[in-house]
């Protein structure tokens, strides 16, 4: 059956107000937060901390991120300013929408314990793999 | 119903204590925050402008692809599902509380775990909604390589699933 007009209009609008406000407050938060991000910080970290273990750490940050999705886009964007490497870049991403701390007990709930376990493993050596990967052959992404 | 305005209720909360961290983080730094607003003024337009986007196509979706599409698609124990169940997944918009249900009536029906997991990470991943985004603010070319590297971590994610699923079975 085709969807009335009203219908397709009304949860347009209902969407549109909801994202726009958790994407206004995720980008508030992240342009705030990026305001302590530094060059010399981010050149601290890059030169202190070996490379696949930055690409582990992004997984992990990645990971207990919460949502919305959309908060990570700012962030990418100052750290790709500050010369943050692809594969770190892809490891954050990848990290933080694969695996939602809160999503992790709902899978718990409905598949039981082992289901989100062995889904946070295979998440990680999958995240970490592209983002080493990345880094060895597309550097410059 | 009651569902719905729970998941309502929920994010709200979350956009609320989001402003509430900006708020804090003002008041840590003040002139910081304030400088970096100002700089990246323009970045959070146009992440405001590809959001509309971003609703549009996610409305169009939901609206053109039939609710039991991917049921339709995933029953079967092949590894070739693994495939579909990926791209399926990356089809899907909404956030991924959304598709727990899909993902419920999936096993009921007898869809295997490591396809479900396939599914769920394509959804993750890459939501058709976040494609204007992603292309806007990181560039094409970096859209591109994560659509590939979504193709191949799908299907490696349900495969690795079921690999560990050998030594640890699923009850």
């Amino acid at each position: 059956m085709k969807p009335r007009h009203g219908e397709v209009l009304s949860y347009f609008f209902k969407n549109l107000a909801r994202t726009m406000f958790l994407v206004g407050a995720g980008t508030l938060f992240a342009l705030s937060l990026s305001a302590f991000m530094t060059q010399e910080m981010m050149e601290g970290l890059k030169r202190n901390i070996s490379m696949p273990l930055q690409v582990a750490y992004a997984t992990m940050i990645g990971f207990i991120s919460p949502e919305p999705r959309y908060i990570i886009y700012p962030i990418l964007a100052k750290l790709r300013e500050f010369g943050v490497s692809a594969g770190v870049l892809i490891a954050l991403i990848s990290g933080h929408v694969l695996i939602e701390p809160s999503g992790f007990f709902i899978e718990a709930g409905f598949f039981g314990w082992r289901f989100p376990m062995k889904r946070l493993i295979v998440s990680f050596i999958l995240t970490f793999a592209a983002g080493v990967l990345t880094n060895i052959f597309f550097r410059g992404l | 119903m009651a569902e719905e305005k729970k998941k309502k209720a929920g994010e709200l909360r979350i956009g609320f204590i989001l402003l509430l961290l900006s708020c804090v983080l003002f008041l840590i730094a003040p002139d910081k925050v304030t400088a970096s607003l100002s700089v990246n003024f323009a970045l959070a337009l146009k992440i405001l402008a590809l959001s509309v986007v971003a609703v549009i196509i996610s409305v169009a979706v939901n609206f053109l692809v039939p609710p039991d599409f991917a049921e339709k698609h995933l029953s079967g124990g092949k590894t070739k599902h693994l495939v579909y169940a990926t791209i399926l997944g990356l089809l899907t918009p909404g956030p991924v509380y959304a598709i727990y249900p899909i993902v419920f009536a999936l096993k009921k029906k007898g869809v295997e775990n490591g396809i479900l997991v396939s599914y769920i990470t394509g959804q993750t991943i890459m939501g058709p909604a976040r494609v204007p985004l992603e292309i806007g603010v990181m560039g094409l070319r970096f859209f591109l390589y994560r659509l590939l590297l979504s193709l191949l971590m799908g299907p490696l994610a349900g495969l690795l699933y079921m690999l560990i699923s050998r030594k640890f079975p699923d009850p």
